[in-house]
């Protein structure tokens, strides 16, 4: 019964994750919402550095307690909304999953 | 550069020819910038054992007769029992007045090593500041397209490692404890550069300066930087001309500021100088990520990756070499 409300909760999370992300990137960066793609490579356009990454990762962390380790700081993750995306998606089923 | 005076990428395009004529100009320069722009009798140098500080101590020997030099070793707690003896061989090698300044005292009084330790302890759960060495390092690969992120390493006194990624309030903590080491030590040379009325010779080279491996108001605060424009592996081709001891010259560059041993290259550069040097030297005088990977035994994404982590740091570290606004 706890699980399964958990398993909603993760649900609607995911929901709502693409478009948060969005917003945080758009407010941290600086930049126009309209220039601003779910595939825009986010490190080759210049919109997060690595102190940038650094507060995404504590967004990420804040908001999805989804704690990054070593081996998942890699572009793949990381290099636009859609894999930052996936990545948070990953986490959170992992998490519901346990 | 123009393409027309561009020399084809090799490993030695770095390599130095005329070093007599490199070194009596830098010297010529030194003495003209300390005497005549800045107005002052000689020069202070932070002395630490390492290559930087060495060849700039021997330049300023050159430049200043050594009568007018002093060189300060400014060791803290965390500090290697090597550097010292190194340093105190290289002021006696150029005969140069040289004492030291221990510096733990005042860093106990900011409350360096507390506000670090406190916030290593809330990444690694049963970190003993007494007994366990810590560092910071970057684990990602350099070949990447990726900012780098720091982490923390905790060694146990049986071997045993831990390490974590640092969430942002952390790193910054432990960045900002750190940087009391070397605000401090610029504290104090510029006590003693008052008190004789010298100029403070600062030691950074190119890639510190333009990378931003430096502490603003800390190392990065000086009157003149004689090597600020010279490639790491330059310096050492100075070293070697100039007579810095061999041990020096053989020491791997390390950051001689936490507990544990740690490189430049673990902490922060990524790669060994030698390679980064001259990607570096490709990047900034625009030859292709192709031409300069067929020399280099890379890719070239490999190389473009390395471009773009270039101009990355140089652009996020900006605020470090940026003069107050007004």
């Amino acid at each position: 019964m706890l699980k399964n409300k958990f398993i909603n909760h993760v649900k609607i999370i995911i929901m709502k994750l693409k478009e948060e992300i969005k917003n945080y990137i758009i407010e941290a960066s600086l930049e126009d919402a309209d220039k601003i793609k779910d595939d825009t490579l986010i490190f080759d356009t210049g919109l997060l550095d690595s102190m940038g990454l650094l507060f995404l990762i504590e967004f990420l962390n804040e908001n999805y307690q989804v704690e990054v380790i070593d081996d998942e700081l890699n572009p793949k993750n990381f290099e636009s909304i859609n894999s930052i995306v996936s990545f948070v998606e990953g986490k959170l089923k992992t998490q519901a999953a346990v | 550069m123009k393409t027309k005076d561009k020399k084809p990428f090799s490993k030695n395009i770095l390599y130095i020819e005329n070093i007599e004529e490199v070194c009596n100009e830098i010297i010529e320069k030194l003495k003209n910038d300390v005497t005549r722009k800045l107005q002052r009798k000689g020069a202070i140098v932070g002395i630490s054992g390492g290559i930087d500080s060495s060849v700039v101590m021997a330049l300023a020997a050159k430049a200043f007769e050594s009568k007018r030099v002093t060189g300060i070793m400014l060791p803290e707690q965390d500090s290697s029992g090597d550097s010292e003896v190194l340093a105190r061989d290289l002021a006696d090698k150029f005969n140069v007045e040289s004492f030291v300044e221990n510096i733990t005292g005042a860093l106990d009084g900011f409350g360096c090593y507390q506000r670090r330790d406190e916030a290593i302890a809330r990444v690694i759960k049963d970190f003993d500041p007494k007994v366990d060495k810590a560092k910071i390092e970057i684990k990602q690969d350099i070949n990447q397209n990726m900012p780098a992120i720091s982490s923390i390493t905790v060694i146990k006194p049986n071997g045993k490692i831990e390490s974590k990624v640092l969430p942002l309030k952390e790193y910054l903590q432990i960045v900002a404890s750190t940087n009391f080491k070397q605000r401090s030590r610029m504290t104090m040379l510029y006590y003693h550069a008052e008190r004789l009325h010298y100029a403070v010779i600062g030691t950074p080279n190119k890639h510190e300066v333009e990378q931003g491996f430096f502490v603003k108001y800390g190392d990065g605060g000086a009157d003149v930087m004689p090597i600020g424009h010279l490639y790491k592996t330059q310096v050492y081709q100075l070293a070697e001309y100039l007579g810095v001891p061999q041990e020096i010259i053989d020491r791997t560059p390390t950051t001689d500021t936490y507990t544990a041993e740690q490189t430049q290259e673990d902490f922060f550069y990524q790669m060994p100088f030698e390679t980064m040097d001259l990607i570096w030297y490709g990047w900034e005088n625009g030859y292709s990520a192709n031409e300069v990977g067929k020399v280099m035994g890379k890719t070239t994404e490999e190389i473009e990756n390395n471009y773009k982590n270039f101009g990355r740091k140089k652009k996020t570290t900006e605020y470090l070499r940026m003069k107050p606004i007004f």
